[in-house]
């Protein structure tokens, strides 16, 4: 039983990843409908600017948990600015394409700058060893991962339903024209929105650096569950990523957990069964195809 | 008279092609190869250049065999054979079609007489097949399958360094003996993860250990935490991961996670690269056998140091090796007076070799594989470390003819 | 919402390209609008000479790209142009995205191999096997995938590509896992020159690609291409005309995964190698790529962008250039925000301007 507890504990911090990135995939799409391939490729930058921060000034953990995502802000509005805004009014899958271009390139740089054996990551200080709750004892840093996590969404989510720009982002992820017909001038929400979507993913980077290894890899299969995450969830639902991202973190650890020849391919499978069965997602509303 | 312009097209086109043909140069047919390859030897190094090998072996390698031809070249003077000697290099990114596509290449255009290093078994399997067919010699240095002196055996494919047997003769008994008698393993689940799994539960029992599970994960992964939870679970004294690169590095990083105390880490392949990117700290106590250590004596430091001036990084043990397969190959071609692939594979089968990196070592001409000594070592604390790679205690040295595993009934050569 | 790859909505941020961004001036039979009101250089039925210069051109390249180019890397070239034309077919002229095409590449390079290793037929039949083996499984595949368009189609053939990896990485005593099925023979009829000898096998292997690149541009000039056309501009109509535009989708998706497995079994008795690589995600985004490069919907764009990543990748390999990915993803970017017609598509528009020009001085 105990064990079993560990699992869950262990897929909510690793859904926590998720949940988190696929919040800012989910608010990218819902106001710009873009699909970002290269939100992986920001979890890494996320995570290779706190090694760099820690190594070269060092900023420890805690604070790079703020300082982070802040820059992270800054890169996601200057892609937005320089690539992603001239593609927007064509079909969505061109933007799919150049961001896909913009990962290729940014793993490359940061393989070109701080090689590929990745990056040295100390173990934050208060986040060792284990708790003992319930008389269990539970690693410090999955209870850390996971309680964070749901502070964060739940702190997005008040963002969204109790601020003007929060009700903005919900309705022009929910019908971008109607709100511009209602006067609100989405496009001046373009640029932060898609930063914003940049910077979750970087929070996620750093908040897995004591934990993964920090590669110029490690966000390209992250990236191909996210997509499988916001597909669960519904594309354009933000709760459905929220909830996708710790439901697919529980799948993966239940499956390697009980039957690990399946966990890999499990994720997909759900993927596709939602795709074919459900295809506005869990929580999404039906798309007109 | 549509139908004659398709006709007319096909028709410009085979004679055009013909006159092209005619006039091509750079490719063609591959001539023959000669007794004596263009007057030149040409030593060819295909390595991961860009990815998690990088620094394991990559570019630095090619310094090392430099350093082999100086020192060839000084102990042999106006009598040596190969007067002219080249360095072709190439990057297979760890990917066996690459490697197999730039094997062949350097073999037919750049007339590679040998290739040396490639990482990644599935690579080297692949370039051991073009030598197979090339007829020209193969020195693996990066790779640790056993399937080279295995299955892929053949007569111009050598295994130079370490193998899976290596690894786990070294670490698995050792660590049995130092008192860790009670198992876990964790293993990626493909070619080279089982293999080790094999190797590392054979070398344990056979030591008097025992396994309590062997937990296969799936390759690639970077989520070990439930893994790592199933391994706990019955307490074993060590828990051992047979993950690499990249993978290893999420492995060891959960391990401590996961605040386990009382359970010693075993790691089962590890380069010095992965305790500089991990930090020492994450790998403090842990033991691993390592195939040659650049602090481990006087002689090791004085080439270390001659490195470090070409490279400003110490060597790691496929440096060292890259070096010593090099030279030895040059001796052999010294010794047999011509580059000719079956008269070098005559100079090497059998014989007894010795150099900075091959302790005791020789070459056993059954399997061509080549033994040597190696070394349980150990990683230091972070007080501990007194220079920049000074990561390795050495706790003991394996002898060679203990260190590897018997000849392969699957090798046929 | 999701629209076929072209855009009606031109208020908002500037375009930076000039032209309008409609696809339907590929080489769609019949005919096209162009910006001088003549009759298109490469209307499909046309009878215009130029058509005829380039296509003996273009044979005479494919027949002497070996003596100018490594033999081995020459084949690649051959082979990811056909890869790259399977997915023109859906993409360009379907106006379907598959981002796992890789799955039906993959799977007949291992089903070749196979072939030619425990039963040592030529090699000619062990790709025909591949080929087959490739479209058995495109056909649930295409059948589930079709439900779904634009970005959901393209995630949906990700995740089952995804899955065949898996599956394959699992049967790893069949395919041999990471090691890849190594050692694959070329055997053809006995003759050592093909067997041994990459240049002659070029010429031996040649004719099945070109075959497979034939067999895709009568697809797209007939009466079957033009109701692809249709479908990707405007599905509801093709629908309401009384075309089941699902089973036409399922077809060509088909198809392309034939053309695909054809081209991934001539790549792995190239190489005598299949591999994980062929399978993986990775892939499938660089058949995309080469495809967007040569230019989405010219068919012949994707002999040019096969030609381009193929030597730029070898080039980069042997100089010992750190950067792939930066030269290779910039060039995409680039193409994408301001050549989305690829380099075929703006070379060919060009030149279509350049011989519109003097007609017009001429008016």
């Amino acid at each position: 039983m105990s064990a079993f507890v560990q699992y869950t504990l262990q897929g909510l911090a690793a859904g926590g990843f998720y949940a988190l990135a696929a919040l800012g995939l989910a608010v990218i799409f819902g106001v710009l409908g873009v699909v970002n391939f290269s939100h992986g490729a920001c979890y890494m930058l996320g995570a290779v600017a706190a090694a760099v921060l820690l190594d070269v000034l060092h900023v420890h953990f805690w604070v790079a948990l703020v300082v982070v995502p802040m820059l992270l802000f800054l890169v996601g509005m200057a892609m937005e600015r320089l690539f992603v805004r001239w593609l927007l009014r064509l079909d969505p899958l061109y933007n799919f394409l150049l961001t896909f271009g913009l990962s290729l390139i940014l793993v490359d740089l940061v393989k070109r700058r701080y090689g590929v054996s990745g990056l040295p990551y100390e173990r934050p200080a208060g986040l060792d060893g284990q708790l003992q709750i319930g008389g269990l004892g539970l690693s410090t840093y999955q209870v850390f991962a996971c309680v964070f996590s749901f502070v964060i969404c739940g702190l997005v989510w008040l963002v969204l339903t109790k601020t003007r720009v929060g009700m903005i982002v919900r309705a022009s992820t929910e019908d971008a024209e109607r709100t511009r017909a209602l006067g609100i001038n989405v496009g001046r929400w373009i640029t932060p929105v898609f930063g914003f979507g940049i910077a979750l993913a970087g929070l996620a980077g750093v908040m897995a650096a004591p934990f993964r290894a920090v590669t110029a890899d490690m966000g390209s299969n992250f990236v191909i569950i996210l997509f499988a995450v916001v597909v669960i969830g519904g594309l354009g639902s933000i709760l459905g990523a929220v909830v996708a991202g710790f439901l697919v973190g529980l799948v993966e650890a239940y499956g390697q957990a009980y039957a690990p020849t399946f966990a890999q391919v499990a994720i997909f499978l759900l993927m596709a069964a939602v795709v074919l069965f459900r295809p506005a997602g869990l929580f999404g509303r039906e798309e007109t195809a | 008279m549509r139908s004659k312009k398709p006709v007319a097209a096909v028709a410009v086109a085979v004679c055009g092609s013909l006159a092209l043909a005619a006039c091509g140069a750079a490719g063609g047919p591959s001539a023959a190869g000669g007794k004596i390859s263009n007057d030149k030897v040409v030593l060819g190094l295909l390595n991961d250049q860009s990815g998690v090998y990088k620094d394991l072996s990559g570019p630095n390698s090619k310094v090392a065999i430099e350093m082999a031809i100086e020192d060839y070249k000084t102990k042999f003077g106006d009598k040596a054979v190969a007067k002219t000697i080249e360095i072709v290099s190439a990057d297979h990114q760890n990917k066996p079609d690459i490697a197999n596509t730039k094997a062949q290449e350097m073999y037919d255009r750049q007339n590679a007489d040998v290739i040396l290093d490639v990482p990644t078994s599935s690579a080297a399997l692949a370039v051991a097949n073009q030598a197979k067919a090339k007829k020209k010699l193969f020195i693996d240095v990066g790779a640790a399958t056993t399937a080279l002196t295995g299955k892929s055996c053949n007569k111009y494919t050598f295994h130079w360094a370490y193998d899976t047997h290596m690894l786990a003769n070294g670490t698995g008994a050792a660590t049995v003996r130092q008192g860790g008698k009670v198992w876990s393993i964790v293993y990626p689940d493909y070619a080279f993860g089982q293999d080790m799994n094999k190797s590392f539960t054979a070398a344990v029992e056979g030591a008097g250990g025992t396994v309590q599970q062997s937990i296969a994960t799936p390759f690639p992964n970077d989520n070990f935490a439930t893994f790592i939870t199933r391994a706990g679970s019955t307490n074993p004294k060590v828990i051992a991961t047979m993950a690499a690169g990249g993978d290893l590095i999420n492995f060891v990083k959960q391990f401590n996670q996961a605040g386990m105390k009382d359970t010693t880490l075993a790691v089962g392949l590890m380069f010095i690269t992965d305790i500089h990117s991990l930090g020492v700290d994450q790998f403090a106590g842990t033991t691993f056998t390592d195939a040659w250590y650049w602090n481990f004596d006087a002689k090791n430091r004085a080439w270390a140091d001659k490195f470090k001036a070409k490279t400003n990084t110490r060597p790691t043990f496929a440096h060292a090796a890259n070096y010593s397969a090099a030279l030895q190959y040059l001796e052999a071609v010294q010794r047999a007076g011509t580059d000719n692939a079956d008269a070098v594979v005559k100079e090497l089968e059998g014989k007894d070799l010795n150099d900075i990196f091959l302790r005791n070592g020789k070459v056993r001409a059954a399997d061509h594989r080549v033994l040597h000594d190696a070394y349980l070592a150990k990683v230091k604390a972070k007080g501990e470390v007194k220079q920049d790679w000074d990561y390795e205690k050495v706790l003991a040295t394996i002898p060679a003819d203990k260190a590897f595993g018997p000849v392969s009934v699957d090798c046929k050569m | 919402m999701t629209q076929p790859l072209q855009t009606s909505d031109t208020s908002g941020p500037p375009d930076p390209p000039a032209v309008p961004e409609d696809l339907s001036t590929s080489d769609t039979p019949g005919g096209s609008e162009t910006s001088g009101g003549h009759p298109p250089l490469f209307a499909g039925s046309g009878h215009s000479p130029l058509r005829w210069i380039m296509l003996a051109v273009g044979l005479v390249t494919a027949l002497a790209l070996p003596w100018f180019i490594y033999p081995p890397v020459a084949m690649d070239i051959a082979a990811w142009a056909l890869f790259a034309i399977s997915v023109d077919l859906l993409l360009g002229y379907t106006g379907l995205l598959s981002f796992g095409h890789a799955a039906f590449w993959g799977s007949s390079a291992y089903a070749t191999g196979l072939i030619a290793t425990h039963w040592g037929l030529p090699f000619p039949v062990a790709i025909l096997g591949g080929m087959l083996f490739a479209m058995a499984i495109a056909v649930p595949i295409g059948y589930l995938s079709v439900r779904r368009t634009g970005i959901y189609f393209a995630m949906v053939t990700l995740a089952f590509a995804q899955m065949i990896y898996f599956i394959a990485n699992q049967l790893s005593d069949l395919t041999g896992g990471e090691n890849g099925l190594q050692g694959i023979p070329k055997s053809f009829f006995g003759i050592e020159s093909v067997e041994t000898d990459s240049f002659y096998f070029y010429y031996a292997a040649i004719g099945l690609i070109l075959l497979g690149i034939w067999a895709a541009w009568r697809v797209v000039h007939s009466p079957f291409g033009r109701v692809l056309v249709a479908i990707r501009d405007n599905p509801a109509r093709a629908r309401a005309l009384g075309y089941d535009v699902d089973r036409y989708k399922v077809i060509v998706f088909v198809l392309s995964a034939g053309l695909a497995g054809l081209a991934g079994g001539v790549f792995a008795i190239s190489h005598g190698f299949a591999s994980l690589q062929e399978l993986n995600w990775t892939t499938s985004g660089k058949v995309v790529l080469i495809t967007v490069l040569g230019g989405i919907g010219t068919l012949w764009g994707g002999v040019v962008g096969a030609a381009v990543v193929t030597m730029l990748e070898d080039w980069l390999a042997s100089s010992g250039f750190e950067g792939t990915g930066i030269i290779l993803g910039s060039i995409f970017v680039v193409i994408v925000l301001l050549f989305r017609r690829g380099i075929w598509g703006t070379a060919r528009d060009l030149l279509q301007r350049l011989i519109d020009r003097p007609r017009d001085r001429g008016r």
